[in-house]
Parts: structure tokens; sequence; C-alpha cells
């Protein structure tokens, strides 16, 4: 069946709030119900039908023909089952606190993409803003789940403060990748700049080429790791060259030993 | 010079509020920023803010949002000038500059005395300075001065923490033997201070800090002395915290404070186009916006000696200077009045908010 279709009109005056636009919260609504949901978040309303011509399809896809670096929360609270498309670039915090589905975006996401997930799949074929997974100002804790693969670079801080799940970053990555990582895995297949895995406690930061990880990493010498191939084979069908990555005999560089030293930079040796 | 102009050109000051007024309420989104104020200043933009559905911004937000970010996401050991004057037997100084961000800085900390309270009281104060610049080195006889350029400064925070712990660093032999030697010295202190400005530390390398901090409590006393933003920015985030429950970078877009470090950012909010109005405020010393859009309509409140061609500018009092002004004092920690110097009947930054206020009807854009 075809999925149940926003078509955009007009690149929105203001950023707009679509975190009301989840399959589970569209359920039961007729199509002039939906045009009429607010989703500005500005004194000047903008209301679904002013930026989507809608058609109606089966619920458990909502595809967007056409983004904008405005479409903030998209995806926001997604529940297990449901899948979201996107034809276009999205705007701040794509796929906050999903709960699992599926969230595909064709263009550009902007900072905090997945922030807080808890067990969403995305794939981001463009470039990723700052804050990649990272938590909202305040927050404890990043990403909880799920797993992320990015197709073009991530911008500062990607996967700040990661509790689980994994991270795939196929361009490069800006500043500070995987600071205050607690636990779960973090793959760049470009290259990292300025600090890595600052404050990084359990977490396991594999990269394709070197960096600088500062005195609180050790060199614990290269090593062929049986879990590494195993977890390659699961990551085959989503980054392949992340697989290949993985596969590869890599040199252990154990830390940050400046908070716990239980966590790791993997690069290929 | 001219109280207030429109484009360089002289008009009155009660035009001037009134067009203020008209910019700032057509706007579909307007922005207050800079926000270089006391704290009636402060008060008086923010509910301006709050009646136009804009965001407010203070132009160091991003130093004051670094401490924050420390303290509501991790924790922060904080205490008064005053406390560490009086008890600190051990001072550990972080970067350059900090006699820059807070000129009275060596006067009130007293370095180069004792502690006068505690198990140190008249023991020579240890102090310790990482990475100053120029003559900082100097500054406090007897220091000891450990060089280090910024970029530097959060990879020493971590492995003096490592070392702390016991855990290995990759550094030779020699090194290693110093940093465990400087952490004895912190170990050994009955009431050990870290003094640093987030103007030169970033808030990783705070949370460092911050978590050595929370490990030499363990076994004695530590805590942390963070020198403030300029422009008034801590007294403009004390009032922005009870008006609001947020720092700057919020917006009451929705009708209801929503705090959002990226997306209520000035620069960003005026060079993506999002805000289509912009009143700035300068009170202290006439600091320019960072936006690189030059032609989003602008109002200027700033004690300026030469009136901006572009706008409309109102010319305002320097809190402190030609007006009373309370404002949040380094020295103790606490909001304190600070009489004007030299008195003038200039409007204050709260007078000329609140006249334009006035201009403004309640639901006027709708």
């Amino acid at each position: 069946m075809k999925p149940f279709t926003f078509t955009l009109r007009q690149e929105p005056p203001q950023r707009v709030d679509l975190s009301a636009l989840t399959p589970d919260r569209l359920a039961g609504k007729s199509v002039a119900q939906i045009e009429a949901i607010e989703l500005g978040v500005t004194r000047i309303s903008t209301k679904v039908g002013d930026l989507f011509k809608i058609s109606e399809g089966d619920l458990k896809t909502v595809r967007y023909e056409g983004g904008s670096s405005r479409f903030d929360l998209l995806g926001a609270k997604l529940l297990p089952g449901f899948a979201i498309h996107v034809e276009g670039d999205v705007g701040a915090q794509c796929g906050r606190l999903a709960k699992g589905g599926r969230i595909t975006v064709a263009g550009n996401a902007g900072p905090h993409a997945a922030s807080g997930n808890l067990g969403a799949e995305m794939e981001i074929k463009g470039d990723v803003g700052d804050f990649l997974a990272g938590p909202l100002a305040g927050e404890l804790a990043g990403m909880a789940g799920g797993r992320v693969v990015v197709r073009g670079k991530a911008g500062e801080r990607a996967g700040d403060r990661l509790r689980r799940g994994i991270l795939v970053i196929e361009g490069d990555a800006g500043e500070d990748l995987g600071a205050r990582v607690i636990a779960g895995t973090i793959l760049v297949l470009g290259e990292a700049k300025g600090r890595i895995g600052y404050l990084n406690k359990r977490g396991s930061i594999v990269l394709a080429r070197g960096g600088c990880f500062g005195s609180t990493y050790v060199d614990c010498g290269a090593h062929e790791l049986t879990f590494a191939r195993l977890f390659a084979r699961s990551l085959r069908d989503h980054s392949a060259p992340a697989a290949d990555l993985l596969s590869r005999k890599l040199r252990r560089y154990g830390g940050d030993t400046a908070v716990y030293g239980k966590g790791e930079i993997l690069t290929a040796d | 010079m001219e109280t207030a102009t429109l484009d360089g050109k002289a008009i009155a000051l009660g035009d001037a509020y009134k067009h203020a007024a008209k910019i700032l309420s057509g706007a579909a989104f307007p922005l207050v920023a800079g926000l270089g104020a006391d704290v009636a200043g402060a008060r008086a933009a923010i509910l301006l803010a709050e009646r136009l559905k804009g965001a407010f911004d203070h132009l160091a937000s991003r130093e004051t949002l670094a401490d924050i970010d420390v303290k509501r996401s991790f924790g922060m050991f904080t205490t008064t000038a005053n406390e560490a004057r009086l008890r600190g037997d051990c001072v550990v100084l972080i970067g350059p500059g900090l006699t820059r961000a807070w000129p009275g800085m060596l006067e009130r900390l007293a370095l180069a005395e004792p502690p006068r309270r505690g198990a140190q009281a008249q023991q020579p104060r240890k102090v310790i300075w990482v990475g100053p610049e120029g003559e900082e080195a100097n500054a406090v006889p007897g220091a000891k001065v450990i060089p280090a350029s910024v970029q530097e400064l959060s990879g020493v925070l971590a492995a003096w923490r490592a070392r702390f712990g016991g855990r290995p660093v990759a550094l030779g032999a020699e090194k290693v033997a110093l940093i465990d030697d400087l952490v004895e010295r912190l170990r050994n202190a009955r009431f050990g201070v870290f003094v640093w400005s987030a103007s030169t530390l970033d808030p990783l390398a705070i949370e460092m800090m911050q978590g050595l901090v929370i490990e030499l409590n363990a076994t004695t006393r530590f805590t942390g002395v963070h020198i403030g933003g300029r422009s008034g920015a801590s007294g403009v985030t004390q009032a922005a915290g009870w008006m609001t429950g947020f720092p700057p970078r919020t917006g009451f877009g929705r009708g209801y404070p929503e705090h959002d470090p990226w997306r209520f950012e000035a620069t960003r909010l005026v060079d993506s186009g999002e805000a289509d109005a912009a009143l700035w405020i300068s009170a202290f010393d006439d600091e320019k916006p960072a936006w690189s859009r030059a032609d989003i309509p602008l109002i200027t409140l700033a004690p300026a000696h030469t009136s901006p061609s572009r706008g409309l500018f109102i010319k305002v009092g320097q809190p402190g200077v030609t007006h009373d002004a309370v404002l949040m004092s380094q020295e103790t920690g606490g909001m304190t009045l600070r009489k004007a110097s030299a008195p003038t009947d200039a409007p204050s930054v709260a007078q000329a908010i609140g006249a334009i206020m006035a201009e403004v009807s309640e639901g006027a854009w709708r």
C-alpha cells in the first residue's frame, strides 16, 4: 500500500515543530483535522495545510516529498514498527527520543539528530550538524539505543554522552568526537578533527584514520579482535565500509584514563 | 552628539521610541540581543521579549553557558572569592587572561598573603598558575608557573586527573614524576580552589576539572571560583533565571519560555533570517553585534560617542557610571548596588525599554 505522504508546498517562513506528525499521533484523524494541526513555534501561525499537500495512505509509513532545514523534531518519539522517509533536508532534533522504527533522510540533518534515541534505526544520506545523538542542554545522557548511519560528515561533539547503540559516520567528524561517552560504539570512516574521546568512560571509538587522542589514551597494541569481526558481519548490510574497517587488524588505545580507563579508541593498523 | 538618530540623522527621542516599537511589533520573530545591561535593564528587556513573543540572548552567552552546561549536566563545586581568600591554602589558576577577565582578581584573592582561617591559617599560600600569559607569570610572588597554551589546558587537566586516580598516561617518566608531584600538592591541600574563566576554558575541560574536584573532595576540601562573562553576564543570567527559569538563549514564540542554546543563539537567528528585527543592547562598552547580515531592521541602545550610520540608535547611560546600577559582583558573588560615578540625564536601559514597551500595545501584531 502506498505511504501517507506530505508534499511540501513551500519552504516554511519560520522553524516548525513536526513532532505532531508521527504515525501514531496521526492515526484516527481526518485530512481536515491533520491540515489544522499547528506547527509554528513563533507568533506567526503555520498549519500543516499551509505547508503540505496531503495524500492519504498506509500510516505505517509516512513520506515527506521535500524537506527543509527548518523541520525540527521530525520523527520525535517514533514508535517501533513505523517508518518515516524524508526526500530532502531536516532541521534540529530529528528522531529525538525515538523508541524504535526507521527514519531515513535523503538530504542533510541539523544539530542534535538522533538526540536521546532509544532504539530507532536512522539513516542520513547527507551531513548532520553538531551534537549527533547527544543530549540536549542539561540532560544527563545521550543516545541510549538504536543505530544511526550518516553517509556524509558530522559536526562537532558527535556521540556526546552516548550511552548505548551504534553510530556510523562515513564522512569526516568535527571536533570533540565521542566526548563524555558512557558506553556504546562510534565508527568514523573519514577524518576526525581535534580532540577525540575526551572524558570517554567505557565507549568504543573506531577510526579509519588516526587522530589526536592526547596523553590519557594508552597504546595497548594491535589485535585481531574476534568480536570486531562478528560485529562487522552484523553491520555489513547497513554500512559496508564500516564492516570492512572492523574486519581489519585494529590498534587499541585504552582510555580516557582521566575518568575510568575502560573505554577505547581502535584505529586501523 | 544626538541622543537618538535614525540612519545617522537626528530624531526626537519620543519619535525614536515610537519607531522602535513599530519595528519590533511588526516583526514575525523579533530578537532582543546583546543584553549588556544591569539587572533593571535585563528585567525590562526580557519582559519586552516576552511581550513581543521574541527571543533574548546575551553577548557573552557562549562563556556563561559553558559554565552552566557543566553545572546542569554534571555538577559544580563553587565558592565565593572571599571564601577563597580567607581559607584557600592551595589556589590553582587555570589559563591565560584571568586578570583581563577580572581585573580585581589578584587584589581580591590576596594570593601573596597567607589564608586567615582554617587548618592552614597563617601558613604560606601555595599558588599554581597553569598557562598564564605575559606579566601574569610574575604577578604572584612564589607562584609555581606551569607553561601551557590554551589548546593544551584540557590535556593538562586530563593528565592530572588520570594520575590522581593512579591510572597510566602516555607520557615520559620525567613528566609523569612532575605531574605526580603536583597532584600530591593538590591532595595535601586542606582547602583547595581552582580559578578559571570560560573565555579560555571550554565546557569539556571545565567538566574534567570539576570531576577532579569531586574526586579530591573524597579526602579533602576542594572547590572553584569561576570568573563571570563580560557586560554584566552573571547578573543578566540571574535575572533571566528568576524570570523565566532559564538562562539567555530563551524564546517566547509559543507564549511560554523555551530554552535552546542552538535555536535562540542571536547570531544564528539573524544570519538565518529567522529573526526579522533586532534590539541590540550594549550599555557597558558599546560592543557591536557579531552577526554578518546588515539588512536586518536594527535598534541600538548604547552609550556610543558616534551614532551608527544605519538603523535606529538611542543613547543610553552606562550602568554604574552614569546611573546607579544593581550588578552581580565578582568580588562578593552577590548582587551589589554600584553608585553612579558621573551621573547624566541620559535614559537608563530600563527607562528606554520601558518607553518602547509603552508604545507596544498588547496584541497589536495580531
